[in-house]
C-alpha cells in the first residue's frame, strides 16, 4: 500500500500497513466522523460540477457551498486533532498513576514483611512472658525466702540456748556425782577402819583368854 | 457377600452383622458414602480397596527436604507421597489431592518416619528402612538399606514406635517395644549404644537441643532424660506421681512429648502438662480431658491433637486459644512444614484414624484434605 494514506481527513504515515489494518482503522475512525469521507467525496464532485458549470450566479452559490463544506471538513479535522492530543495526554496520566500504584504496592509489601517480623518478635516476647508467669506461679506456692531464713535463725537460737542449758545441767550433775562418790568412798573407808578395829580388838580378846587359859596347868 | 475372602482387617465388626441381617448391608459397611459401589456390578478389587480405605489409620507423616512433598505411612505398611505444591497451587484439581505414588514399605504398620536432607527413614515392625527422596517418586522404588537394632532375644521382634534424628552427631535414635533406646550412626549403620532404664515400652522421643539430651516417654509413666555423650540417664520425671496432673482412670502412659530446651510438654494418660525441666516442676496443666497423642511447640503456642476431631491450640498460660476440627475422628500425628526451601507450602498437616490427611494453611481452619 502507499506510504502516505489519507483516511477521514487525518494524514496517516504508516509504513507498509496491510489492507486489513487500513480497513479496520477506517471503520474505527469513521464511526465518530459521521460521514467525513462522504463529505470529501461530495466536495470533489461539486468541485468538478462547478468547474463544468455555466452561469455566474450558480457558480458563485456553488462556490460558497464548496467553501462552507471545506471549512466544515477543516473544523472536524481540528476537532479530531484535539481529541488525539487529549488521548495522548490521558495515556501519559494513566501511565503515571500506574507507576505510582506499583510503587505503593511494593511499599505495602515491604510494610507487610516488616509487620510479620514484628509479629514474630511480639510472639516471642509473649512466650517469654508466659513462661515467666508460669514459673512465678510455681514459686509463689513456696514460702518466702526471708521468712524461712528468719524462722531458721530463731530455731537456731533456741537450739543454742537449749544446748547451753543442757550443758550446765550436765555439769551440775557431774559435780554432785563426784561429791557423792567422795562421800561414799569416805564412808566405806570409815566402815573398813571400824571393822578392822573391831577385828583387832576381837583378836586381842581372844589372845588374852587363851593366855589366861594357858598359865593354869 | 463382597469382601468375604477374609482379606483386610476388621471386615466383620459386630455391629455390621446386625445391620446386615436387617438387610441394609450398605449401611453395615458404611458404604452409603461411596455411591459408586452401590451402582452396578463392581469388581471385588474396588470393594476391597474401599473397605481398606475405611479401616485405614495413618500413623506417621514426614515432609521432604525440599518442602514440596509429604509422605504418610499407614497401618497396612504403605507409604504414600503427596505433592503439597500441586495441592496448594491455584490450579489444584481433585487428582492433586491423591498421592503421587504409593508403595508397600513394610510388612507391618509404619509407626514412625523422619527425613534427613536426602533420605526418608521409616520404621514400624522392628526394622528401619531408608528411601532416597530423589528416587521415591519413581515407580518400583527400592529401599536403600534396612537395619534391625540388636534385640535381646532373637524370637521377639518388637515394634519401633519412635525415631529421632540427632543432627549434631549424625545419628538416629530408635525406641519401641523392647524398652530400650538404640542409637545408630547414620554413616556407618552401626548401633553404637543401647540406653536402658524404661520398664515398659517407649512411645515417644524428643530432642533437647542445648545440652544434647534425648527425652523419652513410655508406658511406664516416666519421662527419662538421657545424656548422649555419657549414655546415662540424667533425670527422671514420673508424671503420674504428681497429683496435679495424674489421672489414674486413664492410666499412666506418656503418649506424646515435646521440648523447648527449658520446657517440656507431655501428655497421654495424665493430663497435658507443661514442665520446667530444670526444677522438674509441673507449671501449667492444660484442661483437656481426652488423652493427647501428639504435641508440638509452635511460635508462642502449643499445638496438640489426640482423641477427638480437633487440633487444639494452647497458650503457655493454659488457655485454649482455638480448637480447629479436622476430618478424622481421632488424630495421631501433626506435622508442620517449616522447610525454608518452600515457604509457600508452609502448612500444618494432621492425620489419624482415617485415610485422610487434613491440611491447614492458616491455623484457623481446615483448608482441604489429602486422601490415600
Amino acid at each position: 500500500m502507499s506510504a502516505h494514506v489519507s483516511i477521514g481527513g487525518i494524514p496517516r504515515i504508516g509504513i507498509m500497513e496491510s489492507k486489513d489494518e487500513v480497513i479496520r482503522k477506517r471503520l474505527l475512525i469513521d464511526g465518530d466522523g459521521a460521514g467525513d469521507d462522504r463529505r470529501i467525496n461530495l466536495l470533489v464532485k461539486s468541485f468538478i460540477k462547478w468547474c463544468n458549470s455555466g452561469s455566474q450566479e450558480e457558480g458563485y452559490s456553488q462556490y460558497q457551498r464548496m467553501l462552507s463544506t471545506l471549512s466544515q471538513c477543516e473544523f472536524s479535522m481540528g476537532k479530531t486533532l484535539l481529541v488525539y492530543d487529549m488521548n495522548l495526554r490521558e495515556m501519559e496520566n494513566y501511565e503515571k498513576i500506574y507507576k505510582e500504584i506499583e510503587c505503593s504496592i511494593a511499599g505495602a509489601h515491604e510494610k507487610i514483611a516488616e509487620c510479620k517480623k514484628q509479629i514474630l518478635q511480639a510472639k516471642r516476647i509473649r512466650k517469654n512472658r508466659q513462661e515467666y508467669d508460669a514459673l512465678a506461679k510455681v514459686i509463689q506456692h513456696h514460702p518466702d525466702r526471708h521468712e524461712t531464713l528468719k524462722e531458721l535463725e530463731a530455731l537456731g537460737k533456741e537450739l543454742e540456748h537449749l544446748s547451753h542449758i543442757k550443758e550446765s545441767v550436765e555439769d551440775k550433775l557431774e559435780l554432785r556425782r563426784k561429791q557423792f562418790h567422795v562421800l561414799l568412798s569416805t564412808i566405806h573407808e570409815l566402815q573398813q577402819t571400824l571393822e578392822n578395829d573391831e577385828k583387832l580388838s576381837e583378836v586381842e580378846e581372844a589372845q588374852e583368854t587363851s593366855m589366861e587359859a594357858d598359865p593354869k596347868p | 457377600m463382597p469382601g468375604s475372602e477374609g482379606a483386610g482387617e476388621e471386615l466383620f465388626p459386630e455391629s455390621c452383622f446386625a445391620l446386615a441381617l436387617r438387610g441394609s448391608w450398605t449401611l453395615a459397611w458404611g458404604l452409603e458414602s461411596h455411591p459408586e459401589i452401590l451402582r452396578g456390578p463392581n469388581t471385588k478389587m474396588e470393594v476391597f480397596q474401599t473397605l481398606q480405605r475405611l479401616h485405614m489409620t495413618i500413623f506417621s507423616q514426614s515432609v521432604s527436604p525440599c518442602g514440596k512433598f509429604l509422605a504418610a505411612g499407614n497401618n497396612y505398611g504403605q507409604i504414600a507421597v503427596f505433592s503439597l505444591s500441586a495441592a496448594l497451587s491455584s490450579e489444584a484439581k481433585e487428582e492433586s489431592k491423591k498421592p503421587v505414588v504409593t508403595f508397600q514399605a513394610h510388612d507391618g504398620p509404619v509407626y514412625s518416619m523422619v527425613s534427613t536432607d536426602r533420605h526418608l527413614l521409616s520404621a514400624g515392625d522392628g526394622e528401619v528402612k531408608a528411601w532416597l527422596w530423589a528416587e521415591i517418586l519413581k515407580k518400583g522404588c527400592k529401599e536403600l538399606w534396612r537395619r534391625q537394632p540388636p534385640y535381646r532375644t532373637s524370637l521377639e521382634v518388637p515394634e519401633i514406635n519412635a525415631l529421632l534424628l540427632v543432627p549434631k552427631e549424625n545419628s538416629l535414635i530408635l525406641a519401641g517395644g523392647d524398652c530400650q533406646l538404640h542409637a545408630m550412626d547414620l554413616e556407618t549403620g552401626a548401633f553404637t549404644r543401647a540406653l536402658r532404664g524404661h520398664t515398659d515400652y517407649i512411645h515417644c522421643l524428643a530432642l533437647r537441643e542445648r545440652s544434647p539430651e534425648v527425652l523419652s516417654g513410655g508406658e511406664d509413666g516416666a519421662v527419662r532424660l538421657w545424656d548422649l555423650r555419657t549414655a546415662k540417664e540424667v533425670q527422671t520425671i514420673e508424671v503420674y506421681k504428681h497429683e496435679e496432673c495424674s489421672r489414674p482412670h486413664n492410666g499412666r502412659w506418656i503418649g506424646c512429648l515435646a521440648t523447648d530446651s527449658d520446657w517440656m510438654v507431655c501428655g497421654g494418660g495424665p493430663a497435658l502438662t507443661l514442665w520446667h525441666l530444670r526444677s522438674s516442676t509441673p507449671t501449667t496443666i492444660f484442661p483437656m480431658r481426652a488423652p493427647q497423642k501428639h504435641v508440638t511447640f509452635y511460635q508462642d503456642l502449643i499445638l496438640s491433637a489426640g482423641q477427638g476431631r480437633c487440633v487444639n491450640q494452647w497458650q503457655l498460660s493454659g488457655e485454649l486459644k482455638a480448637q480447629v476440627p479436622g476430618s478424622s475422628p481421632g488424630l495421631l500425628s501433626l506435622s508442620l512444614n517449616q522447610q525454608p526451601a518452600a515457604p509457600e507450602c508452609k502448612v500444618l498437616t494432621a492425620a489419624g484414624n482415617s485415610c485422610r490427611v487434613d491440611v491447614f494453611t492458616n491455623l484457623g481452619y481446615r483448608a482441604f484434605s489429602l486422601s490415600f
